[in-house]
């Protein structure tokens, strides 16, 4: 018999997924108890990985959320969520250069101002943005609709998705800051990081009031946000900037600014190495329990198999048979473990207020795992077909 | 009877059993991991509580938790100082500066704790020794584990602090916990040289240690009456209780721990179950002839609770040996005290147990569906 039509007998006797089809679905409570082994494993590694995109994603919300295209920060700045202002001449001085539309201050804190919860009056600590209400810098629609109220000296907008404890969902009508009282005149849903509770948001004279800058005048400036003219050349006018103001000032794009984000949280925070260890963990369980599947399955089917070589069917054949039935387990496993994901993050995202979502790139990513970890067991426990004697079934 | 059956059964197929074993090993420690984390968090919070020596700590009313712990007045630890039960009331100042000394130009944030030097109240007896000569205005001794962005901490490099020039004297083991990215401790002068807005007569907190032999509840209910509701009084066991459930429930960070710890046993009991069943069903055929011979279920359940506990003991104690490991890789990287404790490895004994019990449950009724006709089909 020649090798090609001994291929195309194969494939026409038995298909290419069907006989591994078969054998997947050959044993129901088998298949279930496979499907929920390595589904919960999946399922770890989706948490795992959704809690670290969350932890990040929390981190440079914020940023994401800044309506500008270049910002100003003092270099000496490393990282967002923490208080290292600039004068404000130097954005006077960006707002000069050719290609610049405008430039408008944030003002922030995140470790001087106490928020009393009305309801109980308990002081927390919140974090504070402020800018002129004449120009909203962050892309939050439900903070540009009430910017006129805002030009009253102490009002405030609060985040209805502050932790509870704050007291701001439903926004209560007035408050105290550091001990001032503030008419609270509208909410926005943002949510809370890993270190901040919840955000107010203030005009800047609000703000110069809470927190009056050096020598009791207008506040030193947090943040620059400065949008081009459209059509110019944002490098070009990067660099114009960067020649403008003092040395100790970075003139960032918003990439830049979110890289030195991330940068920070990767290379200061424990949490990346905590997710990416309980990912580790969760692979290699879930490698050990495919394998487990795989081997049983193998065994049981051994005579089977030692048929099918009596047969003729090629060991190449078998393997394939099994890298199939593999990866079909895989799949039997990351669905369901996707969708429970799906209810989990919603559930865990709402009770601890984080962005817990099944991004594509999750689903990708998990999904990977799962059929790396699958067809490395496969491949472990695929020399009992190999080694299927063919005269051992009798 | 039942257990000698289990222990023929798992040994007559030794290359099956270990596979099973190591499963499980890997359930076990999984578990293990995930507790850790979860663990380590309100331990990192608990840090310099830890490493201190003090039977009552005195606070504010609006305490929170160590690094946001208000500030009452330094005359009520004077007035607790006075009281016969007291050995020492050491207060302590918090404060937080930029080092604009940093790695790239960068100025990150320092943790500054301010002390009394006259007070030895750090568990390790190199730090006392080194504050006895924290006489030297401007001198601070710099945590070893603050971050590389801090730049090189050699002893006698002169660093900037908000502007202020100060002068490393030295380093000390403590650990830099949830309190920032890098800690310093300094004298009460220089802190209050750092940080001119603070007044030295209000304090962040105040160690309290007893004389030997006082009874804690008994000292701390008689320094409440004395000191008045203007300040809070935890002995040990409270602060503790206070300091998890604030990061524990407070922070997103109990409920991503543990929601990951809740499933790692889900997928302990699965794993365990899963070899359970194989041993099981690969078993049926005998199980199903000692049914014949007239052993009943009872005998036969009993055999594979045992197999159970069996596999999952042969699990444990390697299962052990490899999270102590873990455990040393996840302090290298993150910093944080992950630590074996004796609870800690009670707590996940129970819940192995729990898993084995639970899977020799679930695998029950496999067993149920051993019938001795079968054999003769």
């Amino acid at each position: 018999m020649s090798a090609p039509s001994n291929l195309a007998r194969e494939r026409r006797s038995a298909g290419l997924v069907p006989l591994a089809w078969r054998n997947l679905l050959a044993n129901k409570p088998r298949l279930l108890r496979s499907s929920g082994g390595i589904g919960f494993a999946v399922l770890l590694m989706m948490m795992q990985l959704g809690f670290e995109n969350a932890f990040f994603n929390a981190s440079l919300e914020i940023i994401r959320l800044l309506d500008g295209d270049i910002f100003l920060q003092r270099g000496s700045k490393y990282r967002f969520a923490t208080k290292d202002p600039f004068p404000f001449r130097d954005l006077e001085a960006a707002r000069a250069v050719p290609g610049v539309a405008s430039a408008w201050p944030l003002y922030a804190d995140w470790h001087h101002l106490f928020w009393r919860n009305p309801a109980d009056g308990k002081d927390f600590l919140v974090r504070v943005f402020a800018f002129d209400p004449g120009q909203s810098v962050l892309s939050l629609p439900e903070l540009s609709a009430n910017l006129s109220a805002l030009r009253n000296l102490d009002t405030a907008i609060v985040d209805r998705r502050g932790r509870r404890f704050l007291g701001m969902d439903p926004p209560p009508p007035a408050a105290e800051l550091n001990g001032s009282k503030i008419k609270i005149i509208g909410s926005f849903a943002l949510g809370p990081d890993f270190e901040n509770d919840g955000t107010v948001v203030v005009g800047d004279r609000t703000f110069a009031r809470l927190l009056p800058g050096p020598r009791g005048g207008t506040p030193d400036v947090e943040l620059g946000v400065i949008k081009l003219i459209p059509g110019g050349d944002p490098t070009t006018v990067q660099q114009a900037i960067t020649a403008a103001v003092p040395t100790e000032i970075a003139v960032l794009t918003k990439a830049q600014l979110l890289e030195l984000e991330r940068k920070f949280q990767a290379d200061v925070s424990s949490a990346g190495p905590i997710f990416v260890m309980g990912t580790l963990v969760g692979f290699i369980v879930g490698m050990l329990i495919s394998y487990q599947i795989i081997y049983t399955d193998l065994a049981d089917q051994q005579p089977q198999y030692a048929t099918m070589k009596a047969m003729g069917y090629r060991t190449r054949y078998l393997v394939q048979v099994v890298l199939e039935q593999a990866t079909l387990s895989a799949l039997a496993g990351w669905v369901p473990a996707s969708l429970i994901a799906i209810v989990l993050f919603h559930i865990v995202g709402e009770m601890a207020l984080l962005p817990l979502h099944m991004t594509v790139q999750l689903a990708l990513v998990s999904l990977l795992l799962t059929l790396g970890m699958c067809l490395i067991s496969a491949v472990l426990a695929v020399r009992r077909v190999i080694s299927a004697d063919p005269a051992e079934v009798f | 009877m039942s257990s000698s059956l289990a222990w023929r059964i798992l040994t007559h197929d030794k290359g099956r059993t270990a596979l099973a074993v190591a499963g499980v090993l890997l359930a076990i420690l999984l578990v293990f991991v995930q507790l850790g984390f979860f663990i380590a968090v309100p331990r990192g919070g608990m840090l310099l509580y830890d490493r201190t020596k003090f039977d009552l700590l005195v606070a504010s009313t609006a305490y929170e938790y160590q690094v946001q712990p208000g500030e009452f007045p330094l005359g009520q630890l004077d007035r607790a100082r006075a009281a016969p039960e007291v050995e020492l009331a050491a207060p302590l100042y918090f404060g937080s500066g930029k080092w604009r000394s940093g790695e790239d130009g960068k100025a990150p944030d320092v943790f500054v704790i301010g002390l009394d030097p006259r007070y030895p109240i750090f568990a390790s007896e190199d730090i006392n020794r080194q504050l006895a000569a924290f006489d030297q205005t401007d001198t601070v001794l710099v945590d070893s584990m603050t971050r590389p962005m801090f730049g090189p901490l050699t002893t006698g490099r002169v660093v900037d602090i908000d502007g202020d020039k100060v002068k490393i004297g030295g380093d000390y083991v403590l650990g830099t916990g949830f309190m920032g990215l890098g800690v310093i401790l300094v004298s009460a002068e220089n802190f209050v040289r750092l940080f001119p807005y603070r007044q030295p007569s209000q304090v962040n907190l105040g160690l309290i240690r007893l004389k030997p032999g006082i009874d804690r509840d008994g000292a701390a209910a008689s320094l409440r009456k004395l000191l008045g509701s203007d300040v809070r009084i935890f002995t040990r066991p409270e602060l503790e209780a206070h300091e998890t459930a604030y990061w524990t429930t407070r922070t997103s960070v109990g409920l991503l721990f543990g929601s990951g710890l809740i499933v790692s046993f889900i997928v302990g009991v699965m794993i365990v179950y899963q070899i359970l069943a194989t041993q099981i069903s690969r078993q049926l055929p005998q199980f199903a002839t000692l049914k014949a011979v007239g052993y009943g279920d009872r005998f036969l359940s009993g055999t594979v609770i045992i197999m159970a506990l069996l596999i999952v003991l042969a699990g444990f104690f390697p299962a052990l040996t490899a999270a102590l490991g873990i455990y040393a890789v996840i302090r290298e990287e993150t910093l944080l005290p992950v630590e074996m404790s004796a609870t800690r490895i009670a707590a996940v004994f129970a819940a192995t147990l729990g898993m084995a019990a639970a899977s020799a449950v679930l695998s029950m009724s496999s067993l149920r569906r051993a019938d001795p006709a079968d054999l003769f089909g």
